[in-house]
């Protein structure tokens, strides 16, 4: 069975994160229970004044160069995600460890060169 | 005692957030909810003893994989009060679906109670005293290379593809550029000029 004692502090964090988080949601509803009074009504909903009712959605539709960006974040992050277990045994798979990452890394640096010279990455 | 409060306090986290997927009438809402979910599924992991598969999850499942649900739904144009309308009629689909999953899980269960055939134990006994991590690193780099350095093709062609697929040079973009405004000198732009008195400024 695997040491689950270290990540003690992380559970201890999240159950203060609940308890705050919940305070601060059911704290205030509460409170307006026992002092304010409810009396609901349309017209304080409605809009007045220099509001006028919405036209249509609020829900635009985004463009398509997001996609790309979003792509381009994914491939890196994965890069990233292979890092991570080769930063940790580093000093026990040696030369050929590291000369296989430099490996992986010019295959990702190729095709980030790619991107920028195509102009994936600019913006306007 | 606080191992068993920490699983069931993820695992009913995860299905409640589950349904909420699922039964959520924003889409947007869906995948704030899918994003809560994959948060609880890498604490389950974490329990479990998979490490990497935890951090996984939050580096490349929530910080990847979620923007580009979000960015997915919002750049859709359709209207999500028709979709919902056909909800009888894939009925019997999802039906279907869900049973193939249930006997799915039962199969697995029922293999696990078996025991498991533990043909890869054969060809790579897996330690038990080290983490998962470095388990995965000691064999990644150097007995699995090939496959490593084939996944960063993998990786290389897909950033291609999507270039190719959804890039369009625009016309009319002005970029920086950055050499020639370091190789811009003083005196390229100013001028010093001995100005006599009551004539205009020639510029």
């Amino acid at each position: 069975m695997v040491d689950l004692s270290e990540y003690l502090p992380i559970l201890l964090f999240l159950g203060v994160a609940l308890v705050l988080s919940s305070l601060f949601v059911f704290g205030p509803m509460a409170l307006n229970h026992v002092t304010g009074a409810y009396k609901p009504n349309a017209d304080k909903l409605a809009e007045y004044e220099c509001g006028f009712p919405a036209f249509e959605d609020a829900r635009a539709q985004f463009d398509v160069r997001f996609y790309l960006v979003a792509i381009l974040f994914i491939i890196f992050d994965l890069e990233a995600a292979f890092l991570y277990p080769w930063a940790v045994s580093l000093d026990k798979i040696g030369w050929t460890g590291w000369f296989a990452m430099m490996g992986f890394l010019v295959e990702l640096v190729i095709g980030f060169a790619y991107a920028w010279k195509k102009g994936a990455l600019e913006w306007e | 005692m606080i191992q068993a409060f920490a699983f069931y306090l993820f695992a009913t986290m995860l299905i409640a957030s589950a349904v909420l997927v699922i039964s959520a009438r924003n889409p947007v809402h869906s995948v704030l909810w899918l994003i809560l979910g994959f948060f609880n599924a890498a604490g389950l992991m974490l329990l479990l003893g998979a490490e990497f598969i935890a951090m996984l999850l939050v580096i490349v499942y929530v910080g990847a994989v979620a923007v580009l649900f979000l960015f997915v739904v919002m750049m859709l144009d359709i209207d999500f009060a028709e979709l919902r309308a056909g909800f009888v009629r894939y009925l019997p689909f999802g039906l279907l679906l869900a049973m193939v999953l249930a006997v799915e899980m039962i199969f697995a269960v029922g293999a696990w109670k078996a025991g498991s055939l533990e043909m890869a134990q054969r060809l790579v006994p897996i330690p038990s005293d080290v983490p998962n991590i470095e388990a995965i690193g000691d064999l990644l780099y150097t007995r699995y290379l090939y496959v490593f350095e084939g996944a960063g093709l993998v990786l290389l062609v897909a950033l291609i593809g999507a270039i190719v697929l959804t890039h369009r040079a625009r016309g009319g973009i002005r970029p920086q550029n950055i050499s020639e405004q370091v190789k811009r000198r003083p005196q390229d732009a100013t001028r010093n000029i001995d100005q006599p008195v009551g004539q205009g400024v020639e510029l």
